[in-house]
């Protein structure tokens, strides 16, 4: 119901009666008069014809791809290409979500989307949209000249709406189920993967191998010394 | 549900309760609640205005009131009416050859047209002249352009039309602008200029149009602010043919830039920095008549039986 009347709000009435087509955001609306006016423009305002529902869910995700970054100098290294892409509100669980979300962390946008293919998970089909949907504005919105030159920084899912029903157990008892939804978030950065995303299993170097066996051994201690 | 596969059965699920004659009493003990649909938006647009009725129907919403006046103001034609045609080969001739100096002599008082409209303007602002507002002209020029780059769009509706804005600024919008203006090589000068009128024959509209030959830099850089157009030292020769209108009927009326004649003959501009893949042609294959496989055996299946 929101979504329709949503509908009502944000686009002008010109555009409603041509079944919902998209029009413009702004308040001009272009339409192509008659041959006696010929191909003028009107500038209309919209008016207020539904009562006025304030969006929900997250919205501060998007935000991060309007964020304009300053000319660089010329000596300076090229600064990668970011999208940040999200889907809210997806009928499953954010606890099941987790794992799907985490899977892809680190890895290249082509190897994710292929892992994504195979996991025999229903939030796995969201998250491989997702993906494809924001290598798409990558490319078309954000300047990043090859579509497979992108990686996965970041992959995570939270709360959605949770609605709550009942069911009954034996003997009058009561229990409650609960309906989850979860919003999916990832942020497709340019450039190759970098080797080791996660810390804890990139492989040591010889010095900090060296570093921690050196502090295990002056931790040693004799018991019931003085 | 049990499938045949080649004479094998599957059975696909892998799961199977302890009681299955109780699942109906099972399914009636949970309570179904109707959850909302978030994906509706998704198919939207593919809904038919009957479709559309019938879930607001549904959902009690009454349609809107189809009786509502809107009030419409036309504050700008939508395209050049008549539009200047640019000599060949303009700009590109030295004024001190006799070629270039031949194209300089191009006198406005020898087009009847452009001198009507001119006088059309002169009815209604008093001191309009062509060489005066060709200087104009040039400063609104620079205003515009400095606006743009600077993204003080109320300024640039004062000094561009509504059919010149977006074209100006929907590129730019996720962009960094760098542009200066050096210096004019040629002094501006107004080559063509018409009247139209929109619904009434009060209702005048005016076009002038400007010859501007400049030097000017312009540098792009993208959202992340990577170089992908330009150049901020290298200056470059322009010559432009800028379209001025006017809404000369409204008091309030101000000459704003509106379009810019490309004429065919002008070289293509420095091509961006990005690359596309380029769209294969969607090939319509010849359809496939259907060979049919011979009921009796032929000599040569024979031979290989």
């Amino acid at each position: 119901m929101e979504i329709l009347l949503r509908q009502f709000q944000t686009k002008s009435f010109l555009s409603i009666c041509k079944c919902l087509e998209p029009a413009y955001s702004h308040a001009t609306s272009w339409t192509s008069g008659n041959a006696m006016l010929g191909k003028t423009l009107f500038h209309t305002s919209n008016t207020v014809a539904m009562p006025y529902n304030p969006p929900k869910g997250p919205r501060k995700w998007p935000i991060y791809n309007k964020k304009i970054f300053a000319p660089q100098l010329p000596g300076e290294e090229r600064r990668p290409a970011y999208v940040c892409h999200m889907r809210t509100n997806i009928k499953y669980s954010p606890f099941k979500m987790w794992y799907v979300a985490s899977m892809i962390r680190g890895m290249s946008v082509d190897e994710a989307i292929k892992q994504l293919s195979f996991v025999n998970k229903q939030g796995a089909v969201h998250v491989k949209e997702v993906l494809l949907e924001a290598q798409k504005l990558a490319v078309e919105k954000h300047n990043v000249e090859f579509k497979s030159n992108l990686w996965v920084a970041e992959s995570f899912a939270t709360k959605g709406l949770v609605m709550k029903g009942i069911r009954r157990h034996a003997k009058g008892r009561v229990g409650l189920v609960h309906y989850f939804h979860c919003h999916y978030f990832v942020r497709l950065e340019e450039g190759s993967p970098p080797a080791h995303f996660f810390f804890e299993t990139a492989p040591k170097t010889t010095k900090t191998l060296l570093s921690e066996w050196v502090d295990e051994m002056r931790q040693r201690r004799i018991p019931g010394s003085l | 549900m049990p499938t045949m596969n080649a004479g094998i059965q599957v059975r696909e699920r892998h799961t199977k309760h302890w009681a299955p004659a109780f699942k109906k009493l099972r399914r009636l003990k949970v309570q179904k609640v109707k959850l909302p649909n978030f994906r509706e938006e998704d198919t939207m647009s593919e809904l038919t205005p009957d479709q559309i009725r019938s879930r607001m129907k549904e959902q009690g919403i009454l349609p809107p009131r189809s009786w509502m006046e809107r009030p419409i103001t036309i504050s700008a034609t939508g395209a050049v009416f008549e539009p200047y045609i640019p000599p060949e080969g303009d700009g590109k001739l030295s004024s001190l050859t006799l070629g270039g100096a031949k194209q300089s002599m191009e006198f406005l008082s020898k087009k009847s047209k452009s001198m009507l409209a001119v006088r059309k303007i002169r009815s209604f602002e008093d001191n309009f002249s062509p060489s005066t507002f060709a200087e104009e002209a040039q400063d609104i020029y620079i205003k515009a352009h400095k606006a743009l780059v600077e993204k003080d769009y109320d300024t640039l509706h004062q000094c561009v039309t509504e059919l010149c804005f977006p074209l100006m600024t929907e590129d730019l919008k996720m962009c960094t602008t760098r542009w200066q203006f050096l210096k004019s090589l040629e002094p501006p000068r107004v080559v063509h200029a018409r009247c139209t009128d929109i619904i009434n024959k009060e209702n005048i509209f005016s076009q002038v149009t400007v010859r501007f030959h400049t030097q000017q830099t312009l540098a792009v850089y993208d959202r992340f602010g990577r170089l992908i157009y330009g150049s901020e030292v290298v200056a470059k020769d322009v010559v432009e043919y800028v379209v001025f209108e006017k809404h000369l009927a409204n008091s309030y009326g101000l000459w704003r830039i509106h379009e810019k004649i490309i004429p065919d003959w002008m070289p293509a501009r420095e091509p961006g920095r990005k690359t596309y893949v380029q769209q294969k042609p969607v090939v319509e294959s010849e359809p496939v008549a259907d060979t049919a496989v011979p009921a009796t055996p032929t000599e040569q299946s024979a031979a290989v039986a």
